[in-house]
């Protein structure tokens, strides 16, 4: 027989996430974040871009719709210049094409108001739901309805912990964070989230000398149950990073280059990243409270990062303490100052897996088996892969 | 016209057919006296799927649902008497007797266009021999890399006829890969010895080769739709599934429930287990149930038997179940009657044959499954 076979161009441990790395522009069919309630006021018409959907969002009668953001007529974006003219309809800026927000049906042309076209035309819609501060979309396919429940693209709520971190759909929670474009693909920004080998970066934050913890150089998984799988039956799907279990060593020193983890008391935050890419640190920025972070893909080389913090908060005083520790201590030390390295990293990654297939070129070692577990579990539990949108007069 | 258009008779008239395809597109074309019902559909701009012309590999066939036509008597045919009795009829060698109504069980888009996915145009290409393996003894691995630029698309379920370096002879095997890996192009060859390409690829194929593509070919598609789907291979018939698969896995919307019942003689020939593997971690809705008459390792979970043997009664449980079965032709047949005895609609099961490569050869074992359409050797 003739001999000849070169290894297929994948390599073996890639080719069981093969799902994953197709996923340039995201995971579909299921729920992101687009803005933070506040920051669609009543009336208003703001476009966010998601995966390559563009979708403009408009609060009427109290509520958030969200509908394509082009308009079928000559395809500019109806959040350009918005125009809202009446409480159940959004209505483009240039001719005044006028669509139903509930179901995106042309209702009326303002320029042609007995046009054959009125009623026969319509542009997509999409599934909100508006809780916790926060205007979630569901972005994928129109023909996957109904869509899941909201919880199941979430983190679970934590029970093995007498001092549990609250859940951000819980009542009496405080809710607030911020979002901003990060320059790297969103897996990335997913992976750096609960790298558990990336604690060098944060060795010189502030909110760490601050606070004088002793969160060590590293964190090795040494035991079989150091990352557990989570699967609920309709709900979230992720990975965690057991941290509390004897399944993990904590590095406290390195001689070969002379360093040891300083800060006199030792601090761990667990983290744990569900489908489709949304990341729970417990106890963080401080003992009960969480902090969230979503990676929204804008497109395949850009992500949304949301940083969320969540604690609990029963009356109007314990309210306003928690307003004066996000406003001077974790905005500023913990979703700046710390989580700005963490940009940094990834944005440093992006070439390598952009340009140079480090998909195929990544030389991992044994603590990235946290990622090499959630890589698999992305890989089976994601509900459809984006396609890259496709544009007419281009290959 | 002369002559009652229905009664029968042959009249010196042309005929009225009525072509009526899945998707309910429908088209008239007029066949004359002793015409073949092809010929006169492609003489009119009715590109009918076809291949070999000559009453064997299958694909013409339609189904007879109003007035008389009539098979030739001077060709050997692949239709089962029961087949022609149930109204099938292959359209390359039927004439129209009356005024008449067929039905073609692959939707109007398919060669008329329309369809999003664009009706793919037949074309001949180069391509490259980039892989040949054999992951187990008697089947080849090959992946051919279409040269850049070419125009080629395909659906999943289609095949190409690929011709053998240095000589005049093609062979047809199905894509085992879906349009979206293109430029690669992944075949599996059963390996048949004295078989053309068994023999190129065992002692002259090397890699860099280039090989002549045509296609693609066949109406054997994945049709849309979210309903569970069953697939039934047997040896190389898995090819054309694996691409379905694949393409399930891709399409929009909900992905529906999926079985897979694959089967060989041998437990040593069922090949891409691995790849089924990896499915079935890709997709949670997967199951794979593996068969084989002769099961070496009890504890593998390999079923002893044929793939028809490992349906289950409650397989087709949800009444809008389609079947796609691929095989060699015995067991095409036991697996319509089976999935029809488990409840899938007969119109919603699609098959494939595999044939023997040499038409008329007795020394080639039916159980072959290395496919030729109408192959003679060029004099």
């Amino acid at each position: 027989m003739v001999a000849n076979n070169p290894a297929s161009k994948l390599p073996p441990i890639s080719r069981q996430y093969a799902p994953y790395i197709e996923a340039d522009w995201g995971f579909k069919n299921t729920w992101y974040p687009a803005l933070f309630s506040n920051e669609l006021a009543e009336g208003g018409l703001k476009g966010v871009s998601i995966g390559g959907h563009d979708i403009a969002l408009r609060r009427a009668r109290g509520r958030a719709w969200a509908l394509a953001d082009r308009c079928a007529h000559r395809g500019v974006k109806l959040s350009a210049r918005p125009k809202c003219l009446t409480d159940e309809t959004v209505t483009c800026w240039y001719h005044g094409f006028t669509y139903g927000l509930e179901d995106g049906i042309l209702k009326t042309i303002v320029a042609s108001p007995n046009d054959p076209l009125i009623g026969k035309v319509r542009i997509r819609t999409y599934p909100v739901v508006e809780r916790a501060g926060i205007i979630f979309v569901f972005v994928g396919d129109e023909e996957y309805a109904p869509a899941p429940a909201l919880e199941a693209d979430l983190p679970i709520h934590i029970e093995d912990d007498a001092n549990a971190v609250p859940h951000i759909l819980d009542d009496n929670v405080y809710v607030r964070g911020i979002h901003r474009t990060g320059n790297s693909n969103w897996r990335l920004a997913v992976e750096n989230g609960f790298d558990p080998g990336h604690l060098l970066i944060h060795w010189d934050n502030q909110i760490v000398a601050a606070t004088d913890r002793k969160l060590g150089l590293g964190v090795e998984p040494i035991t079989e149950d150091a990352i557990k799988v989570v699967d609920v039956p309709d709900g979230p799907k992720g990975i965690m990073n057991m941290y509390n279990l004897r399944a993990y060593k904590f590095i406290m020193e390195n001689p070969a280059v002379g360093l040891k983890a300083r800060g006199k008391k030792p601090y761990y935050a667990r983290t744990s990243t569900y489908l489709p890419g949304v990341l729970l640190v417990e106890h963080w920025p401080i003992p009960g409270w969480a902090q969230y972070e979503w990676y929204v893909p804008l497109d395949d080389k850009r992500h949304e990062y949301w940083e969320v913090l969540v604690g609990r908060c029963r009356d109007e005083d314990e309210r306003r303490e928690a307003d004066y520790l996000y406003d001077h201590f974790f905005e500023p030390l913990a979703l700046k100052d710390f989580n700005d390295n963490d940009l940094f990293a990834r944005e440093a990654m992006q070439d390598f897996y952009q340009r140079r297939d480090g998909w195929n070129n990544e030389t991992l070692c044994a603590f990235d088996k946290a990622v090499i577990v959630w890589r698999k579990v992305a890989a089976r539990f994601n509900r459809g892969i984006q396609e890259p949108p496709v544009y007419a007069n281009s290959r | 016209m002369i002559g009652d258009a229905r009664d029968g008779s042959a009249s010196a008239s042309e005929r009225r057919v009525h072509l009526r395809f899945e998707d309910g597109a429908a088209r008239d074309i007029e066949v004359a006296p002793g015409e073949l019902i092809l010929d006169a559909a492609l003489r009119q701009h009715v590109p009918l799927i076809h291949q070999c012309r000559s009453g064997s590999c299958g694909t013409c066939v339609a189904r007879l649902v109003d007035g008389t036509v009539e098979m030739l008597r001077d060709r050997a045919l692949s239709l089962m008497p029961y087949e022609i009795a149930e109204g099938r009829r292959l359209t390359c060698s039927a004439r129209a007797l009356s005024d008449s109504t067929l039905a073609l069980d692959y939707p109007g888009t398919l060669i008329f266009g329309g369809d999003p996915h664009k009706a793919p145009h037949r074309s001949t290409l180069a391509a490259t021999v980039r892989t040949i393996e054999w992951p187990v003894e008697s089947i080849a691995r090959l992946v051919l890399e279409l040269d850049r630029d070419s125009e080629f698309s395909f659906h999943s379920g289609q095949y190409a006829r690929l011709r053998i370096p240095g000589t005049d002879q093609w062979r047809s095997y199905s894509m085992a890969t879906t349009a979206r890996d293109l430029p690669a192009m992944e075949f599996f060859v059963r390996f048949i010895a004295g078989g053309a390409m068994s023999e190129y690829l065992r002692t002259r194929a090397r890699l860099g080769d280039t090989i002549e593509i045509e296609g693609p070919l066949g109406a054997f598609i994945l049709r849309p739709g979210a309903a569970p789907h069953i697939f039934v291979a047997g040896g190389t018939g898995l090819a054309p599934i694996l691409s379905m698969i694949d393409a399930l896995r891709r399409q929009p919307g909900r992905r529906p429930p999926i079985l897979l019942c694959f089967g060989s003689g041998g437990e040593a020939t069922l090949f891409a287990r691995d790849e089924l593997e990896l499915r079935q971690w890709w997709m949670p809705s997967l199951e794979v149930r593996l068969s084989a008459g002769r099961v070496d390792s009890p504890s593998s979970g390999i079923l002893k038997g044929t793939p028809i043997d490992a349906l289950r009664e409650d397989d087709a449980h949800d009444p809008a179940s389609a079947a796609y079965v691929c095989g060699p032709p015995g067991m095409i047949e036991a697996a319509r009657r089976r999935l029809a005895a488990i409840g899938v609609a007969p119109e919603r099961i699609y098959v494939e044959q595999f044939r023997p490569s040499i038409i008329g050869d007795p020394a080639i074992a039916y159980a072959s499954t290395e496919r030729s359409i109408g192959v003679k050797v060029e004099r």
